[in-house]
């Protein structure tokens, strides 16, 4: 199956990249041109019949959105992730809610959280988790999440901030909190 | 159907009435069979056979206007809140709400979640408080034992602080719920 997916999506996309390949699994990154092309063919001539999932990563550090479909061949039992960079600002990327009714839901999730609009969606921007958001999409990384949850749900006053070591001793070794940090830092 | 008059301010009763009255209504206390967050799992065993929770006349209801007790079981996002409110000012009058979990105390670890209020007492009138992430089913039975030790005292009055302070509630519940469509008086 490995050679058959590779072969054929060789032929067809010149630019195509290798990501990472198991005996029942292939991830491969397009030119962001051509990711329905990619997908429709996956689709019609290998077999990919079942979307499982889109999923967003925001790379914020090379200033993209990593957008993956995660496909499935599910007579094969064979996953297929064509993977596609789009420009953080003003992203927009096509909807596949044609093809899969599914994807109109994933889509309605992903403009909710990442703020990327997706043309030709039925439902974009009805309410999907947050109701009535007006801030910046909250799973942008630029997103200040406790900058936002003190300034809109504030906090308990007055707040204690207990240190274990306080209580067990050094027995505790160096803990990854905040407070742990700071103690190895004046050390 | 709403009712859209204000409440009203309750009477007060003769001293023995009183007395005669809490004791009944701390010995049967319903709940609404309602789940806000991940201690709704630490419920279960309470209702079942393990600890067995009707040995105190401690009930589930199927619908809040049989109940008596809301227990807001863990984290509670913006967009539960509006249920629960919702939920709440349908139940009866004399009704309790406990709140299980470190959660609802001042955020516990979803303390920075851009979704979870951390304080509850500004939205809802909370009569106890079990702490815990998440309280086993021997805390929240000590829970319910205080709070039919306040009812029988007559000190578990949240309800009547809500109606009398039904401005201050309804000012930080629209603070945080912006897309705000509930009638303003819904008992």
């Amino acid at each position: 199956m490995i050679d058959k997916v590779k072969k054929e999506l060789d032929i067809r996309f010149p630019l195509l990249k290798l990501v990472r390949e198991q005996h029942n699994y292939l991830h491969v990154k397009v030119a962001k041109a051509s990711v329905v092309d990619a997908v429709l063919m996956a689709r019609t001539c290998l077999g990919f019949t079942t979307l499982q999932l889109i999923s967003t990563v925001d790379r914020l550090e090379d200033d993209v959105f990593q957008m993956t479909w995660i496909l499935e061949n599910q007579g094969a039992c064979f996953v297929l992730l064509i993977s596609a960079d789009y420009p953080r600002e003003n992203c927009i990327v096509p909807s596949l809610s044609q093809m899969w009714p599914t994807a109109s839901t994933f889509e309605r999730e992903i403009f909710e959280m990442f703020g990327i609009s997706f043309p030709g969606n039925p439902r974009e921007g009805e309410d999907f988790l947050l109701e009535g958001w007006k801030d910046m999409p909250p799973m942008r990384r630029d997103f200040e999440t406790e900058e936002y949850s003190m300034r809109v749900f504030g906090e308990r006053q007055p707040r204690e901030h207990l240190d274990p070591r306080q209580y067990v001793g050094d027995i505790v070794g160096e803990w990854n909190t905040p407070m742990g940090r700071k103690r190895k830092e004046d050390k | 159907m709403y009712c859209n008059q204000r409440p009203e301010k309750p009477g007060n009763k003769k001293e023995f009435l009183k007395k005669i009255t809490n004791m009944a209504r701390a010995n049967s206390l319903w709940v609404t069979a309602y789940g806000t967050g991940c201690g709704a799992i630490e419920l279960r065993p309470l209702y079942t056979s393990r600890f067995d929770m009707e040995r105190f006349g401690i009930a589930m209801r199927p619908t809040p206007r049989q109940a008596d007790v809301l227990i807001i079981s863990g984290y509670l996002a913006t967009k539960t809140l509006k249920r629960v409110i919702r939920v709440y000012e349908q139940i009866q009058d004399p009704k309790y709400i406990i709140a299980l979990g470190s959660c609802t105390i001042n955020g516990g670890m979803y303390f920075d979640s851009y979704n979870t209020l951390n304080v509850l007492d500004k939205y809802l009138p909370v009569d106890v408080y079990v702490m815990g992430c998440m309280p086993r089913p021997e805390a929240v039975i000590d829970g319910f034992s205080l709070l039919m030790q306040k009812i029988k005292d007559g000190r578990a009055q949240g309800w009547k602080h809500y109606k009398e302070n039904l401005d201050y509630y309804r000012e930080n519940q629209k603070k945080i719920i912006t897309d705000w469509d509930l009638p303003d008086y819904n008992w």
